[in-house]
């Protein structure tokens, strides 16, 4: 069972996985984009374990600091100071803020020829509009967002002030039935990202015993599905 | 073997997910404000009424609005532009103009047309240049029955906080309208005006049986169209142009029905999205101003300095979308009001021009097999 979950996911992850490299890159003119739409739930068990992203970071933060000591010793190679960059404050944040940013346990997918929605629950939609450039960056004043397509995948880049960065990487699994999201939380107060990888298993929603849609009138409405 | 394939698979995406974590890309400059464009406000504007009916109560026939949504398509700006509500907002602008010249007394039968109609003795056509809570810009032109350009400029209105919730009655850009029919009053009284419903007519006539009619009128230079010579009292052939052209106006007035009866029908939900893209544009306003005044207590890089940050773009974006969503309900409802009622509304909206052409070729083909010619 474990292993044919796994053996399902390698499609995915090696389309994660190719996305920045130009020699393992899809045709770069795909006719069909892939469709995400549908609902969307967490997978826990699949998706990466923050703490134990955390502490391969700070593994990798402390073989830097030691290969730019230039010490051959791991003794003097823990950073994690007080202040300045790569402090223990400013990583533990970056770990902190990456599972506040990918905290969504539900995804609402509604893509079209010409635009994709993807409603994140208690979190603002990444959408795109496939028609407008791709290079084309909105400025809300608050912080500036872009979005394109890298092969089969859609990026979502978001630029906050304060040196903070965030760059979501949507996949599909070749079945259909997984979505990868790949969070990318960048700060200028630590020197390497701290990457987090969400999967999402396809559900119905009716099979989660209710079901909810907005309304003019009303707001968001749920309703009991009649159970048999 | 199952812990090392699950060991060498993390490992793969550990390794790929690591070298994927590049940089972001580099911010473009902001484009211009097509704000900077437009003109000054209108401001308060009081409607001119006329004590007396004119002299020549001349009609007015205000065709259905150009959306404006290839301009906005070709020049995009960073509002978005929702076009089922601009398709909307193409027949109740309209509609309000014409409240507008209907109360200020000065005008004959003041009708909204799919398309323009040489039956008119004076012509209104409008673009949408830009519309939501705050800005409304229009580009209006008005043309009489003689080719005379008697209007031919953009006008702006901006809506105040008090302008919401909207009264029933009321508009808030209710001073754009009157600023219009205001304009349009001075034009009319700079020219003298009596002949035009007889051009009109002559106009209409002309377009039904060219070879009869073209002597009454004349052409100049400048493509203007002046009366050569008044057709007899009592003349059959201007009869039966008469006749017809009452049956154009009943298809006219049919149509213009069907419009209000939709406008009146979607003018709540209109005008709570126009409320709410108002708060949504005071909100943001006020919003900007107070993050950038303020200062970002927690030190750069730690968690409560990210948080407020990102906390800061979630609620933007968040209110953004808000406004997306009701729009797209506006939409939704627009659509199925579109849909719902059968053949009758859709044809409202989707094919009332091309149902008008079509009458207006039965017209012809009646006027030709009247006169004895061949249809």
């Amino acid at each position: 069972m474990i292993r044919q979950a796994l053996v399902s996911l390698v499609p995915l992850l090696c389309l994660l996985a190719c996305a920045s490299d130009p020699t393992l890159t899809a045709p770069p003119r795909e006719p069909d984009p892939v469709d995400f739409s549908g609902h969307w739930e967490l997978n826990y068990g699949q998706s990466d374990n923050i703490q134990s992203r955390l502490t391969t970071l700070v593994r990798e933060l402390q073989r830097r600091s030691a290969r730019a000591s230039n010490l051959q010793s791991e003794r003097g190679g823990l950073v994690l100071g007080g202040s300045g960059t790569d402090s223990a404050p400013s990583v533990v944040g970056l770990a902190r803020m990456a599972e506040l940013i990918t905290s969504s346990q539900l995804l609402e997918v509604d893509q079209g020829r010409t635009r994709i929605r993807i409603d994140r629950e208690g979190n603002f939609a990444l959408s795109c509009d496939f028609l407008r450039d791709p290079g084309r960056i909105d400025d809300l004043g608050v912080g500036r967002e872009s979005c394109r397509w890298d092969g089969q995948q859609l990026v979502f880049v978001i630029s906050l002030p304060e040196g903070l960065s965030i760059r979501h990487r949507v996949a599909l699994s070749g079945s259909g039935e997984q979505l990868g999201i790949v969070t990318t939380v960048f700060s200028d107060q630590v020197s390497a990202p701290f990457t987090v990888r969400r999967i999402y298993d396809r559900y119905e929603p009716g099979s989660r015993g209710y079901r909810c849609e907005e309304t003019l009138s009303r707001g968001r409405v749920c309703t009991t599905e009649g159970g048999s | 073997m199952r812990p090392l394939l699950r060991l060498a698979v993390l490992g793969l995406a550990g390794l790929v997910l690591a070298a994927c974590a590049g940089a972001p890309e580099r911010a473009k400059p902001a484009q211009a404000d097509p704000a900077d464009a437009w003109p000054p406000a209108v401001g308060a504007v009081t409607l001119e009424r006329s004590g007396t009916p004119p002299a020549t109560a001349l009609d007015v026939i205000i065709e259905v609005f150009d959306t404006g949504l290839a301009e906005a398509a070709a020049t995009p700006g960073d509002e978005p532009v929702f076009a089922a509500v601009r398709k909307a907002e193409a027949f109740y602008m309209p509609l309000r103009l014409r409240e507008a010249l209907v109360e200020s007394g000065r005008w004959g039968v003041v009708r909204v047309a799919p398309r323009s109609s040489a039956t008119a003795a004076l012509s209104l056509s409008g673009r949408i240049v830009h519309s939501d809570g705050v800005d409304l810009v229009l580009a209006v032109r008005a043309v009489d029955a003689r080719g005379e350009v008697w209007l031919d400029r953009e006008y702006r209105d901006i809506a105040a906080a008090s302008d919401y919730p909207v009264a029933p009655g009321t508009d808030p850009f209710g001073d754009l309208y009157r600023r219009v029919a205001n304009d349009l009053a001075e034009a009319q009284r700079a020219r003298s005006v009596t002949r035009l419903p007889t051009v009109a007519l002559l106009r209409y006539a002309e377009a039904l049986a060219p070879g009869v009619f073209a002597d009454y009128l004349a052409t100049g230079d400048d493509g203007r169209r002046e009366l050569r010579r008044a057709p007899a009292p009592g003349d059959p052939m201007l009869a039966r142009v008469q006749r017809l052209r009452n049956q154009e106006y009943l298809f006219i007035d049919a149509a213009d029905e069907q419009y209000a009866d939709l406008v009146e029908r979607f003018a709540p939900t209109y005008h709570l999205w126009r409320q709410y893209a108002h708060e949504l544009a005071r909100y943001e306003t006020d919003y900007l101003a107070r993050a950038g005044e303020r200062e970002i207590n927690a030190r750069r890089g730690t968690y409560a300095a990210m948080q407020q940050t990102y906390g800061r773009f979630r609620r933007v974006k968040m209110h953004e979308q808000d406004l997306e969503e009701l729009a797209e309900g506006f939409d939704n409802e627009v659509t199925e009001t579109v849909i719902d009622v059968d053949d009758r509304v859709y044809r409202l909206s989707g094919s009332l021009a091309t149902q008008y052409d079509e009458w207006r070729r039965i017209l012809q083909r009646i006027f030709a097999l009247e006169s004895g010619g061949m249809p």
